[in-house]
């Protein structure tokens, strides 16, 4: 048994908690964040805060990646659910983010099973094209019910939950808080049952039913929770912007959120986050003067980080034979 | 997802099975008893349907015709899901790791249907949950131990030698506890001290209300562990009994040794 003992003392090494050294990097750059409205302010802060929103749709559309193998060009719908639930509750019943913030996490969770249930049996560019008539049909949705959705104009968000602070301070360290809390919800669920379920099944789908984990269960599980990511990622957006609009959600959206998530090479940890988040919010802006060009600067990034990480696989893969003749 | 309260023995049973592909008829006629407390040897040339049969105990794949049961339960119609809920659990010939989990959590996957921990514990650090994760832990790691390769429990199936995956897959297989256990040629691949090892481990788990079934083409491992033997050719069923009594049957022979006439 002392063969377990020191096996277990090491998978507890292994754990190193908060020693962590990507622990480590992940607070150090918490604590970056934390303090940066003292150092900087107006503009900067306010595009950082958007940059946490996008963070949460990068992230969205990795979980997908990460726990189903699976690629969603629509995912601007389901930001789009949170982004609107959040301006409706403020136009109808006077409601702010944090209590707006709920309803769009159960519309995610609705809306992505609505979609993955009759979809479960669909995989790969088949399941991509299918998730490409969400985000084809959203901007007609909206405008076309224009009652409730304000139409073209979309939506205005005002409403702050602390009326004393600073409103861009609150909207800044808010959306933070939201992109942490769902960073650290993200890691619960990667040691979780539910977690090695899903990877299982994403591996091997048969040996997965072997051990009681049905596809069709991983599947909509996987869009429930990637669902209610993008939309807790839509009302951030919308509490950041104060503003929505159908404009905000096209099919380049979506395409946008995956470039994203690929950019931040699909990993599910707020650096990789806001990598991702930074990537689709500062490179439009920078980029505003480029006009026609930024489609195809983002297709440039997406071939070269592409490139990258693949050749990263492949020197790692030549080290480790090297080392292990 | 819940496991059967009942512990008690149950055979499973397979009576005239008919299993084929488009023209190919992969099984004629399979009955077998696999009876609980006794380990059960199923061997045959390559290609005499012996994943085939176990498919079709598993539930992943469909006969055409004959029934399954285990105890008083029908299995012809439970998807693998709810068979693996029945407590019938197994390994498998290629190899079935998640390369993105550790060889511990691996391990934790055979766990799945004993844990109960709901979506509101898989995002938040509940106690509950905790406590049940560290039981998993726990559970996994003995599992792995009795195999003797607790020590590669953090590594990732990827930085493994083939021996010991195979060894992972059957710790994951046994985990769980199961009713009935198939091990889908577990010394495939592994050294002397590997295959001596892990017949150890399954005369260790072998107990009263369990049922063993291995296919395996290491004759010494399968005549030295086994309490009955199954030869299967062509799909069919073509001996049965004690280790001896294979061993000395002339189609037997004949199989695995080429017919002296020819």
């Amino acid at each position: 048994m002392s063969d377990m003992a020191q096996a277990t003392k090491r998978l507890r090494l292994a754990r190193g908690g908060l020693l962590d050294l990507r622990n480590l990097g992940a607070a150090a750059l918490l604590c970056l964040l934390l303090a940066l409205p003292f150092v900087v302010g107006g503009f900067l802060l306010y595009t950082l805060t958007l940059c946490f929103a996008n963070a949460l749709g990068a992230l969205s559309v990795s979980l997908l990646v990460r726990y189903s193998g699976e690629v969603s060009i629509g995912h601007s719908f389901f930001v789009a659910l949170g982004a609107y639930a959040v301006a409706i509750m403020e136009k109808q019943f006077g409601l702010s983010l944090l209590l707006s913030l709920p309803v769009a996490v159960l519309l995610g969770i609705a809306g992505g099973i609505i979609f993955a249930y009759p979809s479960r049996r669909l995989s790969g560019i088949y399941l991509a094209v299918s998730t490409m008539a969400l985000a084809l049909a959203l901007p007609e949705i909206l405008v076309h019910s224009e009652k409730v959705t304000g139409g073209f104009e979309g939506l205005y968000v005002t409403l702050v939950p602390l009326p004393s602070v600073a409103k861009e301070l609150q909207r800044y360290y808010i959306a933070l808080a939201i992109l942490v809390v769902a960073c650290l919800a993200l890691a619960q669920l990667r040691g979780s049952r539910q977690g090695l379920a899903l990877l299982m099944a994403r591996a091997h789908p048969s040996a997965a039913e072997a051990f009681g984990i049905t596809r069709g269960w991983a599947r909509v599980s996987v869009f429930a929770i990637s669902a209610a990511l993008a939309s807790v990622g839509g009302a951030v957006m919308a509490f950041a912007s104060s503003t929505v609009s159908p404009n905000s959600f096209t099919l380049w959206s979506s395409i946008f959120l995956l470039v994203g998530s690929v950019v931040s090479l699909n990993r599910l940890t707020l650096p990789a986050g806001i990598i991702g988040g930074a990537f689709l919010t500062l490179v439009p802006n920078y980029l505003a003067s480029a006009g026609d060009w930024v489609p195809i600067l983002y297709g440039a990034a997406l071939v070269a980080v592409t490139l990258c990480v693949n050749c990263a696989s492949d020197i790692r893969l030549l080290l480790a034979r090297r080392e292990r003749p | 997802m819940t496991i059967m309260a009942d512990t008690g023995a149950h055979p499973l049973r397979a009576d005239g099975l008919h299993l084929s592909f488009g023209n190919v008829q992969v099984l004629t006629d399979v009955s077998i008893f696999l009876e609980p407390g006794r380990i059960t040897g199923l061997i045959g040339p390559n290609g005499a349907g012996k994943t085939s049969l176990f498919n079709c105990l598993t539930g992943l794949y469909r006969p055409k015709r004959g029934r399954i049961s285990f105890g008083d339960i029908q299995l012809e119609d439970l998807p693998p899901n709810r068979r693996a809920n029945l407590g019938i659990s197994r390994s498998f010939q290629h190899m079935a790791l998640s390369a993105d989990l550790s060889v511990l959590e691996n391990v934790m996957v055979g766990l799945t249907l004993s844990r109960t921990t709901g979506w509101v514990g898989a995002f938040l650090p509940l106690p509950a949950s905790r406590t049940e994760s560290v039981a998993a832990n726990r559970k996994a790691m003995s599992a792995l131990a009795s195999l003797g390769i607790a020590s590669a429990a953090m590594m990732t199936p990827a930085e493994l030698p083939p021996g010991t995956l195979r060894l992972v897959e059957i710790a994951r297989a046994m985990v769980c506890e199961p009713r009935a256990l198939l091990l889908d040629e577990p010394a495939a691949g592994l050294n002397a001290v590997e295959t001596r090892d892990l017949m150890r481990a399954l005369q260790r788990l072998i107990h009263p209300g369990l049922v063993v079934v291995v296919v395996e083409h290491d004759m010494d491992l399968i005549m030295q562990l086994c309490d009955q033997i199954y030869v299967l050719s062509a799909g069919r069923v073509i001996a049965y009994g004690s280790p001896q009594e294979v061993r000395r049957d002339p189609e037997v022979i004949r199989i695995y040794l080429g017919d002296p006439d020819d």
